[in-house]
């Protein structure tokens, strides 16, 4: 899951060519309001969630490994 | 966003710093900066062939330093904002630093035109200012957006404006009215502290999460405007947000001058309106449903097709579909302002905002940015589309939903 993550953040969010770790810190990278939008869009439409305000935190959204973790937690 | 009758559109950069200014340092910098980017002494021309705009620079020179001995920031921003010393259609500056002491403090304002400058291209100027380096650089960043045959782009367009054709079912408004001249732009700044910002940061994490800043900070502009129209009107507004919307994904890849930001069009219905947290997930949603939809190709399209005459020809359909406006309000939250600038010419920077100036149609801007940890709001509008009263509802509605009081003057 992380790797598909990473795959969507990477080509089709932030189209940046730095390589990209299950740890890396997304926002460092470059996860900006709007990425995070494109972002969440994407993981609604790939994993069929629904995620509450109260999942939308910094904290579960800083690294593919925590934002899978949060996935997992939703199905 | 140039309108006949209107003037330039320009934005003012207001940047307060601690200490007594370094004037010399200034003019020195200023100097180098016109004579590194031709841009600062250009202007646009368009081509008699394809009608495309393109920059024609003049002779590099100095951006000018104009040090005022009196008044205060509001008086001088509203100045310079409304004069004419800026245009991209004559030869002259295309940026001008103002300097203002103000006890032992100091303020520098840049004065720019929107058609050059965005915020991600001021906030790579702030960052080199401070240089006294005069060697002409054309590293800047992208700058053709070359935009094809017109046939192409029409067709590539086509979805959006089958999309804008759906758009006068609504009952869209504006705070822009049709039989009032426009006049001056005027603004208010609301420049909250620390504390201040945390508690308006908490509530919307109460209400939307941390993370939906883009659709929070627009829904709550847009129920403030509609609350305004809604004093007006027994019919209540549906609400044409414009957002802008970066063309380039990566940030570092984001050029210095012309960023061409597309505008995307986001309709919220009024039933929407009724409270914070519902407006917020309804933009959310049409901007998700805009993104799956394909618009944001279609839109950049038609933008294109659209810089190749003036506005005033290319609002004319635009109003025509939407009975004489074009969008509700302008808006835009762009994060952190100048965010690795921590000092310039080296004073510290105490805070910083934009101020940018809006036409009529709609009349209204709602805009924000944040300076270490400290939220601004900037209301701009025109004479003729705000009166007293209203200020006071718009105020007070976006207060409320950011749940604070009003804070000190800046």
């Amino acid at each position: 899951m992380e790797s598909k993550l990473l795959q969507i953040i990477q080509d089709e969010i932030l189209g940046s060519p730095e390589p990209l770790t299950p740890d890396s810190d997304l926002f460092e990278a470059g996860l900006d309001s709007m990425a995070i939008m494109q972002l969440l869009l994407h993981i609604e439409d790939h994993f069929q969630i629904n995620l509450e305000p109260v999942d939308l935190s910094r904290e579960n959204f800083r690294t593919a490994t925590k934002i899978a973790a949060l996935i997992t937690s939703k199905r | 966003m140039r309108r006949s009758g209107q003037g330039p559109h320009l934005a003012a950069t207001v940047i307060q710093h601690a200490g007594e200014p370094d004037p010399d340092a200034i003019r020195k910098a200023a100097d180098a900066l016109g004579r590194r980017h031709s841009l600062l002494h250009a202007r646009v021309r368009r081509s008699p062939v394809t009608f495309e705009a393109e920059w024609l620079p003049d002779p590099p020179a100095a951006v000018p330093v104009v040090i005022h001995e009196t008044g205060n920031t509001a008086e001088i921003v509203k100045s310079i904002l409304n004069s004419s010393s800026i245009d991209i259609f004559r030869p002259g500056p295309n940026l001008e630093i103002h300097l203002l002491t103000q006890g032992e403090n100091h303020t520098i304002i840049l004065l720019w035109p929107h058609s050059l400058f965005d915020a991600i291209g001021i906030d790579k100027l702030i960052a080199e200012l401070d240089s006294t380096d005069p060697e002409p650089r054309h590293d800047w960043g992208e700058t053709t957006n070359s935009s094809g045959s017109a046939a192409a782009l029409w067709k590539t367009a086509h979805p959006m404006i089958e999309e804008m054709r759906t758009f006068p079912a609504a009952n869209i408004r504006s705070l822009h009215q049709p039989k009032h001249t426009p006049g001056a732009a005027c603004f208010e700044v609301l420049a909250f502290t620390q504390e201040e910002t945390q508690t308006i940061h908490a509530k919307m994490a109460r209400t939307v999460g941390e993370l939906l800043k883009i659709p929070y900070f627009a829904a709550l502009s847009a129920r403030a405007v509609a609350e305004v129209i809604r004093s007006r009107d027994a019919e209540p507004p549906d609400i044409l947000m414009s957002l802008p919307i970066q063309r380039i994904q990566n940030p570092s890849a984001r050029p210095l001058f012309q960023n061409h930001m597309v505008a995307w069009s986001l309709l919220l219905p009024h039933q929407s309106l009724d409270g914070l947290a519902t407006a917020a997930m309804a933009l959310y949603r049409s901007y998700g449903s805009f993104m799956k939809r394909g618009l944001p190709v279609a839109m950049e399209a038609l933008t294109k097709l659209s810089e190749r005459c003036p506005s005033r020809l290319y609002l004319l359909p635009i109003k025509h579909y939407l009975k004489g406006e074009i969008c509700s309000l302008f808006h835009s939250h762009i994060g952190n302002l100048a965010a690795h600038t921590e000092t310039l010419f080296t004073r510290p920077i105490l805070n910083a905002w934009h101020v940018p100036s809006v036409s009529t149609p709609p009349g209204i801007g709602v805009f924000f940015s944040e300076r270490k940890a400290r939220l601004t709001c900037t209301l701009s509008w025109r004479e003729g589309s705000l009166n007293a009263a209203e200020l006071v509802t718009l105020r007070q509605q976006l207060l409320t939903d950011l749940g604070v009081e009003a804070p000190l003057a800046p």
